[in-house]
């Protein structure tokens, strides 16, 4: 899957924004996915962040708790 | 794909992980604990995690010992108290739930290739480690301390993922929380000293 056909689906927030939701919230009360490739995310991730490269994404969805905010990169 | 899978309140980061400019951790997504079999998984998690906490003491003991400024001090020194504190936390809960082949054991033995007090979060080798704060800054000493809390910060928020039974995962959570406000005060102590 083309990553940009990926992204352009959804809303997206400026890191600022996404750095204040994330604050001091609980982190089990979102979803925080990183669909980048296993090499790219050892190199660096968010905290917490949860791998799930694009192409697993379908088969791997149940991961994720549907009834939580989903932040996604 | 995920908002047709169901899930709600789906967003993504303008840019993406290039323009983070927040917190950062490094290391593979499950840090080798996805290879522990799971009738053992919880122990191993807390061996892996008591062995780590003492390779942040020893860090934090060091350079407590290393620096004149007395703010950093008081934080580097509180950090040694709260890794200890970490340990004890653990290794009760290692006892009060691994299996009985485990219960005399010390948490070391269950994970031989992370001798405990040699390295820390994210795979760095505390004498490495406490080698190159020689000669820097407090700013630098700083910034590696926030890069190793950020990796702890990571490392417990996937244990608690990975933990097999719902005690373990309080733990694990309760200690991500510790190490969110460990990042938090030394935030406060850059934000002081800029």
């Amino acid at each position: 899957m083309d990553p940009q056909t990926f992204f352009k689906e959804i809303p997206s927030w400026t890191p600022d924004k996404i750095r204040e939701f994330l604050g001091n919230k609980d982190h089990t009360s979102y979803n925080l996915v990183d669909v980048r490739q296993p090499a790219e995310y050892e190199q660096g991730h968010l905290p917490g962040a949860r791998l799930i490269p694009l192409g697993d994404l379908s088969s791997r969805i149940n991961e994720l708790d549907r009834a939580k905010p989903t932040i996604v990169y | 794909m995920l908002i047709d899978a169901g899930l709600k309140d789906v967003i993504g980061m303008e840019g993406g992980i290039l323009a983070w400019k927040g917190l950062v951790a490094s290391g593979p997504p499950e840090a080798g604990m996805a290879y522990f079999p799971q009738e053992e998984r919880s122990e191993k998690l807390i061996a892996l995690a008591w062995a780590l906490e003492e390779g942040s003491r020893r860090f934090y003991a060091g350079v407590a010992g290393k620096t004149q400024d007395r703010d950093a001090v008081a934080l580097f020194q509180g950090l040694v108290s709260a890794e200890e504190q970490h340990k004890s936390t653990l290794l009760k809960l290692f006892h009060e739930i691994a299996h009985d082949a485990y219960a005399s054991k010390s948490p070391e033995a269950l994970v031989p290739d992370r001798p405990a007090g040699e390295i820390m979060e994210g795979g760095m080798r505390v004498d490495e480690a406490l080698a190159w704060t020689a000669g820097k800054n407090i700013a630098d000493i700083l910034d590696l301390s926030i890069a190793l809390e950020s990796n702890a910060f990571d490392l417990y928020m996937k244990m608690e993922r990975a933990a097999g039974e719902e005690h373990s995962k309080q733990v694990f959570h309760a200690l991500s929380e510790e190490e969110r406000q460990h990042l938090n005060r030394m935030t406060l102590l850059i934000e002081k000293r800029a």
